[in-house]
């Protein structure tokens, strides 16, 4: 048995911060179907982050605009345990398949709409991209940093993206788990703006201030200079020597021992206090030696310290052998892409394992095999083809994943 | 208010971001959380973060050392729904409280563990500080920046990704445990978490061509969304946007004056060589508006964009809190005993039936003793014994 097993999620989400949420929890053990349109999903045309969101689910190619296409999506969600979508406020009410519809064929539904924005206020009308909420979350220009003189800079990783989605997966789940104990079903969202500002969620106002907090240097290395990385005669390491004792073993491995006793840098305070000063000194003493020495060196004396991977865009990660062992990487044969690895079980559960079902469907892959599972004869799904209601791929097939 | 959670009962023995994070997103959707300390209060106390992110819980403190404490914690163990822990692989196990030895008593315990890297793997004994994962999980590397080589993310990526693992690992137990009866040992890691927010950036395709990979790879100088960063008066920034689900009124060079792109949609779709032409015409347009009416207008004319801001500039840290911030309650006043009046981060995930709320500020260490202890039975001096407090 898997961790969501019979649970049916119905995915009306395109983009990002839609469809990632239901991936995972179909990585748990869910069956999700993705209700996607004729056209596709915007973000096929952008395969590789398209192909990040969508693993594992089925998909179903059908023009909700179209009353039998209508008909067939209400037939889902009267079937589903949660309906999840990112469409902007009032959107799905103008389709049809708003949270009042879908509590009229299923009155015990949890229903999750993911947003840029939020629901009421001044921007709720408004859709948006990640970054944006990089820059409200005060992320951007933290890692600028802007503080410093340089200019903002963004994350590569879409990560208000991925916290708005994981919010609701975490709001889903606890719905449901609230529904599976009382029957009642609920309405939840999430937001790309409030989901971003989890990140900076240890920055507060107390008495009128914003606290302190470490910052970035100029150099973008670390938080200072024995939370940071240094070139080395080859390349770079990142060291963390966060205790009293690593402390002073770093510095009689750096053959600097008379730091120890320096009063400049007797504390964490006052090492924090003389940050340029001792980084000066410790960025000489760096280039002594190459990367793996210093790693080997480092580590011997107690010293925390890792080499910065280059992952080659990731493949190094998904063909190592103890990320293969561990389950960390999934493989799938996808018929356009061909093989294909991504990451894997990012949750181990020692009982109900989780399932990567596949790998990201085609454009109404799995159109045929739900509408059989709905009720529909051959005849009808080709009639409904025909008039362009569903979509099932074939030698027309206009989309590069 | 009523919480999604209502009555369940979590032990949260974590130390780190993830775990304490991780907590609170159950804690505020109503379940009842006690983090175990030892004597003296957990270490990373020092940090001021941690008056947020160990919210809206209680405080015991136990000495794990004392076979009294460890019975102690046992007992609470064996009342819990739920315990969380990031000890190194291993650790747990001789402390005396690891998986087997807790569900024994307590076949329902969903226990979850969330190291810095998975059991089994050659790193698990490596120190697990979020920077060295940035680095060995290869982030660091991926990250754009103003020099070449291996960047720092400032944002703890590993542990604020893995804060998100925890409670869907242990929802996903819990609704499992609806169906069999028993709880089970889930377990994710740092180093998983890194991966999550690789999700867009990281796919590896036998067959792709060569197109696939480029709108997202990483390159120096940093390429896409940083076009659309661009200073204005005052030293000041903003970040614009391709795109905001409606129909602009006038495009963002029309309202700068710049005419030889007519929108951001169009400029995305130009040679590298045409941006470089336009590009410092649009730079210079930015620099002559000032930030806040600039803002106000493109908005007018359906554009989204935004300030670049420091962290806390918009929960109010600098003037007045983001306008659509507040307005989704996540700007929230928080009434601590040591730090008096705050404002901080509100509950981000808004459930229509049952909303949850913050349920009070940072305990002090051992807060709780006697309240959750007592309710085991035990006196306030066999607590006092084994908690430090004596």
């Amino acid at each position: 048995m898997h961790a969501l097993e019979g649970v049916l999620l119905v995915d009306f989400g395109q983009y990002l911060a839609g469809p990632f949420g239901p991936m995972i929890i179909g990585d748990l053990g869910a069956d999700v179907v993705k209700v996607e349109p004729v056209t596709g999903d915007g973000m096929r045309a952008v395969n590789q982050p398209f192909t990040g969101c969508q693993r594992g689910k089925r998909d179903i190619a059908l023009n909700i605009k179209a009353p039998a296409g209508h008909e067939i999506a209400m037939q889902l969600i009267e079937r589903a345990d949660i309906v999840h979508h990112n469409m902007t406020v009032g959107v799905a009410d103008r389709l049809g398949i708003g949270y009042d519809d879908a509590k009229s064929v299923n009155p015990d539904v949890v229903y999750c709409n993911t947003y840029a924005y939020g629901v009421e206020g001044p921007l709720a009308r408004f859709g948006g991209l990640d970054p944006l909420f990089q820059a409200t979350a005060g992320l951007e220009y933290e890692s600028g940093p802007v503080h410093a003189g340089n200019p903002p800079m963004y994350y590569r990783f879409g990560m208000a993206d991925t916290a708005n989605a994981m919010l609701s997966v975490v709001g889903c789940l606890a719905a449901l788990y609230h529904q599976r104990r009382t029957g009642e079903g609920q309405e939840l969202w999430t937001s790309l703006l409030d989901g971003a500002q989890m990140f900076s969620s240890d920055v507060f106002v107390a008495n009128g201030e914003t606290v302190k907090y470490p910052k970035l240097d100029a150099e973008q290395t670390g938080l200072g200079a024995c939370y940071r990385l240094y070139e080395t005669s080859d390349g770079w390491i990142q060291i963390a020597a966060v205790k009293e004792e690593q402390w002073q073993s770093l510095c009689r491995m750096l053959r600097a021992p008379e730091l120890v006793d320096d009063r400049r840098f007797a504390n964490g305070s006052a090492r924090d206090a003389n940050r340029e000063e001792l980084e000066a000194l410790l960025t000489e003493r760096f280039k002594a030696k190459t990367a793996l020495t210093w790693s080997r060196l480092l580590r011997d004396a107690g010293v925390p310290c890792e080499l910065p991977v280059d992952t080659k865009g990731g493949e190094l990660a998904f063909f190592d052998a103890d990320n293969e062992r561990l389950g960390l990487v999934a493989e799938y044969e996808h018929p356009i892409l061909g093989r294909m690895r991504q990451f894997g079980m990012l949750i181990d559960f020692s009982e109900t394992p989780g399932n990567i079902h596949g790998p990201p469907p085609l454009v109404g892959e799995h159109t045929r095999e739900i509408l059989e599972w709905l009720g529909h004869t051959p005849a009808e799904m080709d009639q409904l083809k025909a008039e362009g209601v569903v979509y099932w791929p074939d030698d027309r097939y206009a989309w590069t994943v | 208010m009523p919480g999604a959670l209502d009555g369940l009962k979590i032990l949260d023995l974590s130390w780190g971001i993830a775990g304490s994070l991780g907590a609170l997103l159950l804690a505020e959707r109503g379940a009842a959380v006690s983090k175990a300390e030892p004597p003296g209060g957990c270490p990373f106390r020092d940090y001021d973060g941690y008056a947020v992110w160990d919210r809206s819980r209680r405080s015991v403190t136990v000495d794990l050392k004392n076979p009294a404490g460890l019975e102690a914690f046992r007992a609470l163990a064996a009342d819990a729904d739920v315990l969380v822990e990031t000890f190194r692989p291993g650790v747990a196990d001789r402390l005396g409280i690891g998986y087997d030895a807790v569900h024994t008593r307590n076949e329902r315990l969903v226990y979850c563990s969330c190291p810095a890297y998975p059991d089994g793997h050659r790193l698990a004994s490596h120190h697990g500080y979020d920077a060295l994962v940035q680095a060995s999980s290869g982030q660091q590397w991926e990250q754009p920046g103003w020099r070449l080589g291996p960047i720092f993310l400032h944002m703890p990526m590993p542990s604020m990704a893995a804060m998100f693992l925890v409670p869907t690992g242990i929802l996903a137990a819990l609704l499992a445990r609806e169906e069999t009866g028993r709880g089970q040992h889930v377990r994710t890691s740092l180093l998983q978490g890194a991966f999550l927010y690789t999700t867009q950036i990281w796919t590896y395709a036998e067959q792709a061509p060569g197109e696939f990979w480029t709108v997202m790879s990483k390159s120096y100088p940093a390429g896409s969304h940083q076009e659309m960063v661009f200073e204005v008066a005052n030293g000041d920034w903003i970040h614009t946007s391709i795109m905001s689900g409606l129909t602009p009124v006038k495009s963002q060079d029309a309202i700068l004056g710049v005419p030889e792109a007519s929108n951001n949609e169009r400029y995305a779709m130009l040679s590298a060589e045409e941006r470089a032409q336009i590009t410092p015409k649009r730079q210079a347009a930015y620099k002559q508006r000032e930030r806040d009416p600039l803002i106000a207008e493109f908005r007018e004319n359906n554009h989204a964009v935004e300030a670049i801001v420091p962290m806390g500039a918009s929960l109010g840290g600098a003037g007045e809190p983001h306008a659509q911030l507040a307005a989704n309650e996540m700007v929230a006043t928080v009434e601590d005993p040591d730090l008096g009046e705050t404002i901080q981060v509100g509950v981000p995930i808004h459930l229509g039936a049952t909303p949850g709320a913050i349920r009070g500020p940072r305990p002090a260490p051992g807060q709780h003793n006697d309240e959750v202890f007592g309710a085991l039975g035990y006196p306030p001096d066999a607590v006092a014994a084994f908690s430090g407090a004596a």
